[in-house]
């Protein structure tokens, strides 16, 4: 019998010196401020998978944009000059958000259940409808409960393609000591940030940052840059939560059976199609 | 415990990709292809991650149909019956054919609804399997549908219809088997108006044939449309083109009132802005 056990364990040693390759153990974790008892893959990278929503709340992030309290900060000079601001918008970007924010909230593209975007999808809808995780080590996939959103990150670090331009843009990821760096660009030019007609267009680029802060919770930033909307960076950040143990996706089947555009009555500007 | 005997189950339960044990022959498996052990993760179960389609044109009928301009003839992809029909009830081929005539308008894949099980299997579109130890999830180009299929230990989600229905897996030797229920009667088989209804119950059968192809098989069980349970059995191939990856697709809602798909690589998928002239229009539009 110890034999066997031997055996074992020469195997186990195999496996364990296969599957970390040199690279990845220089870069192993040992940042000082992230905890020691993360949950951990086979390659040594924090493990994100589970099911997880947005704590800090429904909007709370643009709240504390405007100089609000709460888990969001917003970082940046308008962060530091210590007055409520809003999003960094251009003198016109601003006239068409308040405008569509008064007059025309179908333009809202969640109105007509298109996917949100990011970094709209881990702040709103997630609060309510969570997101599931799963990870190896060569993608890292997010499947959102809201409209059947998915997104798919290739860990590589990839490049991101020519002539693509999606309502999620396309998403690059790599490993920064424990966090998890997605690069996010790409964008059509169709998403909002909120149903406050916040919005952003295709020059929008995204770096968000996933920070495992302890087994059950993220720290998830995003730096949103889209030079023809915002005269600045800003940034937002977000507590993610791990849900109970025992919760599951619930698939939202949202255009299928979606009827919320009903619910914008015409003097609300439901007449005109905004996406084309 | 005999120690010869100890080494061989520890070589079969921990053994490294591709120096597995045969797989046990699985009910329905074709015997001569039961001899092909798959690289494994490491809970020793067989590796189906990366992405895959069906080259038959089973989409456009599972019964089969004839050769059309730039498209050859497909054989009926049901293996059981072996007339290659599906066993509908009498009144169920009525409406059957009902659906056939007026499918140009009818399927409910024209309004970019999400295909359902198992049709979203044969699409003209890949899909993408992800896998870790644990977990395991489908993702569909077509309309960003996904499955997230959960350990057969938890119960279904009754009482509530999905467009891509409920899944639950368990391994049956290398086959991955999938039972999945809770579809809704808002989808078709095919574009050839095949269908079933809110009683379907779907049992996929995954298993993998070599390094790049996989035998997908799937029994509908639907006693309100179907005489009996059938079967369906086609193969998939991977996508091994460097760089392969599955890119999003979304409707979107035109002036004429239809949801058109736009690919991502069409420039009318970016909207260019002109901010000044946008704010002047929507000023003059109320």
């Amino acid at each position: 019998m110890t034999g066997a056990i031997l055996w074992m364990a020469a195997l186990f040693a195999l496996r364990a010196s296969t599957a970390q390759s040199p690279e990845k153990s220089a870069t192993a974790p040992s940042a000082q401020s992230t905890p020691t008892n993360l949950p951990r893959l086979a390659d040594g990278h924090p493990n994100l998978q589970g099911l997880w929503h947005n704590e800090s709340g429904y909007r709370a992030a643009m709240k504390n944009l405007r100089g609000g309290g709460g888990l969001a900060v917003a970082l940046g000079d308008f962060h530091s000059a210590g007055v409520p601001l809003p999003f960094p918008y251009w003198p016109i970007t601003k006239q068409i958000q308040e405008y569509r924010d008064l007059h025309d909230p179908y333009h809202d593209p969640e109105a007509h259940c298109h996917i949100p975007g990011v970094p709209r999808e881990t702040e709103q809808p997630s609060s309510l409808f969570p997101f599931q995780i799963i990870q190896d080590e060569k993608y890292l996939v997010i499947l959102y409960e809201y409209a059947h959103d998915l997104r798919i990150i290739p860990l590589d670090d990839s490049a991101h393609p020519k002539g693509y331009w999606a309502w999620d843009g396309d998403s690059r990821g790599h490993w920064e000591r424990d966090t998890l760096v997605v690069d996010v660009a790409n964008f059509n030019g169709r998403t909002w940030l909120d149903m406050e007609a916040n919005f952003v267009d295709e020059n929008e680029h995204v770096v968000e940052r996933y920070t495992m802060t302890g087994a059950d919770t993220i720290a998830y930033s995003a730096t949103v840059d889209d030079p023809t909307v915002f005269t600045k960076t800003w940034t937002m950040e977000l507590e993610l939560k791990r849900n109970p143990a025992k919760e599951q996706i619930v698939y939202y089947d949202c255009h299928e059976g979606e009827r919320d555009v009903e619910h914008y009555p015409k003097s609300e500007g439901n007449a005109a199609n905004p996406h084309e | 415990m005999n120690k010869r005997f100890f080494i061989i189950l520890t070589a079969i339960f921990i053994a490294p990709a591709g120096v597995g044990p045969k797989s046990a022959p699985a009910a329905r498996s074709d015997p001569k292809t039961v001899s092909y052990s798959p690289p494994r993760l490491a809970d020793g179960r067989p590796d189906f991650r990366g992405i895959w389609q069906a080259r038959e044109t089973a989409y456009i009928n599972i019964e089969g149909h004839r050769a059309e301009a730039g498209l050859r003839a497909s054989p009926s992809i049901v293996v059981d019956p072996a007339d290659g029909r599906i066993p509908y009830l009498p009144g169920a081929l009525k409406q059957r054919d009902k659906n056939y005539e007026r499918r140009a308008t009818a399927d409910p894949a024209i309004n970019c609804f999400q295909a359902g099980v198992p049709r979203a299997t044969f699409l003209p579109t890949p899909f993408q399997i992800f896998q870790s130890v644990g977990h395991l999830a489908i993702v569909y180009t077509d309309n960003h549908s996904y499955r997230i299929v959960l350990d057969s230990s938890i119960p279904h989600d009754d009482g509530i219809d999905f467009f891509m229905g409920d899944s639950r897996g368990h391994w049956e030797g290398d086959t991955l088997v999938v039972d999945v229920t809770d579809l809704g009667d808002q989808t078709w088989l095919d574009a050839a108006g095949n269908y079933h209804s809110d009683q379907l119950h779907v049992v996929e059968r995954y298993t993998l044939l070599g390094p790049d192809t996989m035998k997908y098989e799937a029994t509908l069980a639907d006693a309100m449309v179907y005489a009996r349970p059938w079967t369906l059995r086609l193969l998939l191939y991977r996508d091994k083109k460097p760089g392969a990856q599955i890119v999003e697709d979304e409707c979107i809602d035109q002036a004429d009132g239809v949801w058109h798909h736009v690919s991502p690589f069409d420039p009318k998928a970016l909207l260019h802005h002109d901010y000044q002239a946008e704010l002047n229009r929507e000023k003059n539009s109320q």
